[in-house]
C-alpha cells in the first residue's frame, strides 16, 4: 500500500511533467529565437560572414533601427494634409461622441489613438538637403498597410456573404461550402501559380473574356495600377474559406426565435440580414477582421511570386523586404531591426483582440 | 553508453567503408530549372535544364564511387538558399554560380581555392580561355571551374526582317548603327507587318537592365566606377535609355511584357526582335522548326553597337566547392568538377560559349546551329565592375528604369534616384 502511495505524483508534480514537452519546445523554437531575433537586430551581422567568423558581428545598439526607420534632417510637420486631416477630424470625432455618449469608452479610445498616429506619422519627412537613410522602408510599410487595407475587408465581406447564402442545410450547400473552402488548402506556391495564368494577357482566362468583348487585355502583373489589385484578388480567393467557416460557425449560434421574432415585425431578408444577423455577429466579426490583419500583415508569397515586388516597388512589402535583406544582402542585423517592427504592429493588434476578447457584452 | 554507441557507429563505418560497398555521396546545387527524365546521354539532351541534368545524370552512372544527389533548388532564391545553408553550416559540396558572386563568397572565404588540385583533379586550366581564366579567378587564387560565358544576343524573326526589307545579300539582318536608324527600322517593321519591332522582359528579370548596360558601355560609360563611386545620372545614361524609351513612345515596342510573354510575342511572330540571352539559342532553333509555331526563319544576331565601342552584357556559369569541404569528399567534389569540365561541348550546345580553347576550336562547335552568326559576341562581352553587392545593385537598377517605362516616371528623377540609391550599397 506505501509503495503504491509513492508513485503518485502531487497534482502540481503532474501538471508540470505534463506541460514540459509544450514548454521546452515553445522555449526553444519560439522565446529563443523571439530574443536572439532581438540581439542580433543590435548589431551589423552579415549572415554569411558570421557563418564562417563568429567574431564578425559587432555591437551597434539602435543604429539599425536608425538606417532603416530615420534619416538625415527629418522634420515634422504637416507635410501630408490629406492623412493628417483625416487624422484630426477623427480626434474631434473621437471627442465628441463620446462627450455626447455615443462611443463606448473603448471605441473612443481605439478611433482616438488611431486618429492620433494618422497626425503624427505621415507628418516626417525630410527636410531641407535631408534624406531618409533608408528610403524604401517606409513605402514599403505603406504598401503593406494598403495590402491589408484592401484584403481584409475584402476578406470579412466576401466571407459574409457566402456564409449568409450558404447557411442552409441542404446537400447542394453542403457541397459549395466545401468547395468555397477548398482554395484555403492550397499551398501559396500553387495559388499564385494559378493566378499568374488567370492575369496572363496572352492565355489567361481574364483576358480571353475581356477579348470576346472587344476589350484590350490588361497586364495585370506589371501594369502600376492593377498589380496591387492583382495580388489582393488573389488573397482573397485563398483565405476566403477559414473566415466563411468562423462566419458559418456565428451564424449557427443564432437563435431561429430571433429570426421568427423579426420576421414578426416584418424583417425578411436583407432587413433581417441588416437588423439581426450582423449584430449577432459582431464578435466573429470582430474575431476574423483582427485574425485576418494579423495574418495579412505577414504576406510575402504572392508578391514575390506574382509580381516580384514590382513594377517599381509597388508590391514591395514588408515580409519581402525582410527576406530580401536578410538573405539576398546579407544584412541580418538590418532585417532583424525590421522583423521587430513588424512584431511590433502585430503584437498592437494581438493586444486589441486580447482586449476585446476579455470585454463583456454590452 | 556513450562509448558503446562510438563503438557501435565505427564498427558501422568500417563494415560500409569496405572496398566498392558504398560510393561517396555528393550534394549538388544548381539553378537552370528543372528536367525530369534527363537520363544520362548527353548529346541529344536539349535546353538549359535538361542538358546540364543529363551530364550530372551521366556522372553519377559514370564516375566510379561517386553519386551524385541534386538538391531541390529554385531560380529565383538560388543564391539565398546557397547562403542559409552556408550560414546553416550545410552548403553544398558542389554548386554553380555566376562569375559576378565570386567577390561575396570568396570574398568572406567561403569558397575552396581550387588551382593547386585542378591537375591531379583531371582538369586543364590552360585549356581554358584567358577570360575564362579571369571570370574564376579572384585576388590570385582559382576559386571555380567555368562552365560557359553568356551574353545577351538579339534574336531575329528573319520572315519579319524580310517584309520590312531588312535583310542583306548574304541573308543577315540588317540591325541599326545608332539610336535614330533603331526607330526608322521599327518604323519600317512596324508599317510593313504590323508588328512590334523589338521585345523584351522589361517587366520583372532584368533583361531591360541589361540592355541600358550594353548601351552605356557601347558609349565608354559605366554605373560606377572601381574605386566606388556612383555614376548614373549621366548624359550617356540618358541617353541610353532614350534609345529605348522611343520605341515605346512610338508604339514598336510593349514595355510591360514580362519574360514568358515577351518570348512568346517573338515565337507568335509578334515581334521582329527578341533580346535574350545566349541560352535559348537551341530552344528557338527547335521552335523555328516546329510547323505549329509562328517563328519559322530564326536567326541569331551579335548585339548591334548603337553607338561608339560594341558591348553586350555578359556573364560566366561556374562551379565552385565550398572551403569547408575536406578530404574524401573533396576529392570526390573535384571528380564531378572534372566530369563536367569535360563536358564542355555538351553545354555549349545549349548557345553559350565555350570556355576551353579545345572546345572552341573543334569542328562539333563551329558547326553548331547558328553558331557563326553569333561570333562576335566573344569579343564585345562585358559586365560592371566586381561589387559584393551586385544582386541589390541590379535591383535598384532593375526598379528604377521600371519606374520610367511602366510608370512614367521621368528619365532624370529616375536616374538621379538610382545613383543616390546604388551609391549607398557602395558604401554599406
Amino acid at each position: 500500500m506505501r509503495d503504491a502511495q509513492r508513485r503518485y505524483l502531487s497534482q502540481r508534480q503532474s501538471a508540470w511533467i505534463l506541460l514540459a514537452p509544450f514548454l521546452v519546445t515553445y522555449a526553444l523554437f519560439l522565446v529563443y529565437p523571439f530574443f536572439r531575433g532581438i540581439w542580433i537586430s543590435l548589431h551589423d551581422w552579415n549572415l554569411l560572414a558570421v557563418a564562417f567568423n563568429p567574431d564578425a558581428m559587432e555591437f551597434i545598439g539602435l543604429r539599425n533601427y536608425e538606417r532603416v526607420m530615420w534619416g538625415r534632417n527629418i522634420q515634422w510637420g504637416f507635410s501630408a494634409p490629406l492623412w493628417q486631416g483625416l487624422g484630426v477630424i477623427g480626434l474631434a470625432l473621437a471627442v465628441f461622441l463620446r462627450r455626447a455618449d455615443r462611443l463606448s469608452r473603448f471605441n473612443a479610445i481605439a478611433l482616438g489613438v488611431v486618429s492620433l498616429l494618422l497626425v503624427v506619422l505621415p507628418g516626417f519627412h525630410p527636410g531641407e538637403g535631408g534624406r531618409w537613410y533608408d528610403r524604401r522602408f517606409w513605402p514599403t510599410v505603406g504598401n503593406t498597410l494598403v495590402f491589408v487595407g484592401f484584403t481584409v475587408p475584402g476578406v470579412t465581406i466576401a466571407a459574409l456573404l457566402l456564409a449568409a447564402g450558404l447557411n442552409r442545410e441542404t446537400r447542394a450547400m453542403g457541397i459549395l461550402r466545401t468547395l468555397f473552402f477548398l482554395s484555403q488548402v492550397l499551398s501559396v506556391t500553387v495559388v499564385t501559380l494559378i493566378w499568374q495564368i488567370m492575369f496572363s494577357p496572352r492565355q489567361g482566362l481574364i483576358a480571353n473574356i475581356t477579348k470576346t468583348f472587344g476589350g484590350t487585355p490588361i497586364n495585370w502583373l506589371t501594369d502600376q495600377q492593377f498589380a496591387m489589385a492583382a495580388i489582393v484578388i488573389a488573397t482573397i480567393w485563398w483565405s476566403l474559406g477559414i473566415a466563411m467557416i468562423l462566419f458559418l460557425a456565428g451564424l449557427q449560434d443564432i437563435s431561429k426565435d430571433i429570426y421568427e421574432a423579426a420576421a414578426l415585425d416584418n424583417a425578411r431578408g436583407a432587413r433581417a440580414f441588416w437588423f439581426v444577423t450582423l449584430p449577432n455577429l459582431r464578435r466573429t466579426i470582430t474575431l476574423v477582421v483582427v485574425l485576418q490583419i494579423i495574418l495579412h500583415f505577414q504576406v510575402f508569397g504572392q508578391s514575390h511570386l506574382m509580381t516580384q515586388g514590382g513594377p517599381n516597388d509597388t508590391t514591395q512589402v514588408l515580409v519581402r523586404y525582410i527576406y530580401q535583406t536578410g538573405f539576398r544582402d546579407s544584412e541580418l542585423g538590418r532585417a532583424s531591426a525590421m522583423a521587430v517592427f513588424l512584431f511590433v504592429i502585430m503584437g498592437a493588434f494581438s493586444i486589441i483582440q486580447f482586449v476585446i476578447g476579455r470585454e463583456k457584452d454590452e | 553508453m556513450r562509448h558503446v554507441l562510438l563503438t557501435a557507429a565505427a564498427a558501422a563505418t568500417l563494415a560500409t567503408g569496405a572496398p566498392g560497398a558504398m560510393a561517396q555521396e555528393v550534394t549538388l546545387g544548381r539553378f537552370f530549372g528543372a528536367c525530369e527524365n534527363a537520363g544520362t546521354d548527353t548529346t541529344t539532351s536539349v535546353g538549359e535544364p535538361c542538358i546540364i541534368q543529363s551530364i550530372i545524370n551521366a556522372a553519377d552512372a559514370e564516375i566510379d564511387g561517386v553519386s551524385i544527389n541534386t538538391l531541390p533548388t529554385d531560380w529565383g532564391n538560388y543564391y539565398d538558399q546557397i547562403k542559409a545553408a552556408f550560414a546553416g553550416g550545410t552548403p553544398p559540396d558542389v554548386f554553380v554560380m555566376h562569375r559576378h558572386r565570386i567577390p561575396e563568397f570568396a570574398g568572406i572565404g567561403a569558397l575552396s581555392e581550387l588551382s593547386g588540385d585542378l591537375e591531379a583533379a583531371g582538369i586543364d586550366p590552360s585549356d581554358w580561355s584567358e577570360n575564362a581564366l579571369e571570370a574564376v579567378s579572384y585576388e590570385g587564387g582559382i576559386y571555380g571551374v567555368p562552365m560557359d560565358f553568356h551574353a545577351n544576343l538579339w534574336h531575329v524573326n528573319m520572315g519579319l526582317m524580310e517584309a520590312a526589307g531588312l535583310v542583306d545579300d548574304t541573308g543577315a539582318p540588317i540591325l541599326p548603327s545608332s539610336p535614330e536608324e533603331l526607330l526608322e527600322h521599327a518604323r519600317m517593321v512596324e508599317e510593313a507587318t504590323g508588328q512590334d519591332y523589338l521585345a523584351a522582359d522589361f517587366a520583372q528579370f532584368p533583361i531591360g537592365v541589361r540592355l541600358v548596360l550594353a548601351l552605356m558601355w557601347q558609349q565608354d560609360a559605366n554605373i560606377f566606377t572601381e574605386d566606388g563611386t556612383a555614376t548614373i545620372n549621366t548624359e550617356e545614361a540618358a541617353n541610353a535609355v532614350t534609345a529605348i524609351t522611343q520605341l515605346f513612345d512610338a508604339g514598336y515596342a510593349n514595355p510591360q511584357l514580362n519574360y514568358a510573354d515577351s518570348q512568346q510575342a517573338f515565337l507568335n511572330g509578334e515581334a521582329a526582335v527578341l533580346v535574350n540571352g545566349t541560352w535559348v539559342v537551341d530552344f528557338y532553333d527547335a521552335q523555328a522548326a516546329d510547323p505549329e509555331v509562328a517563328l519559322s526563319n530564326y536567326y541569331a544576331a551579335d548585339f548591334p553597337t548603337l553607338f561608339d565601342t560594341g558591348a553586350t552584357w555578359a556573364d560566366s556559369h561556374m562551379w565552385a566547392i565550398p572551403s569547408t569541404l575536406e578530404g574524401a569528399e573533396r576529392d570526390a567534389a573535384l571528380r564531378v568538377l572534372a566530369f563536367i569540365n569535360d563536358h564542355n561541348i555538351d553545354w555549349a550546345r545549349t548557345g553559350h560559349m565555350a570556355v576551353r580553347s579545345s572546345v572552341v576550336e573543334s569542328e562539333a562547335y563551329t558547326n553548331l546551329p547558328h553558331r557563326d552568326e553569333y561570333a562576335g559576341t566573344a569579343a564585345i562581352a562585358r559586365d560592371t565592375p566586381p561589387s559584393e553587392r551586385y544582386g541589390a545593385i541590379q535591383d535598384v537598377l532593375n526598379r528604377e528604369l521600371q519606374a520610367i517605362w511602366l510608370t512614367g516616371k521621368p528619365v532624370e528623377d529616375a536616374l538621379a534616384d538610382a545613383e543616390l540609391e546604388v551609391q549607398d550599397q557602395l558604401d554599406r
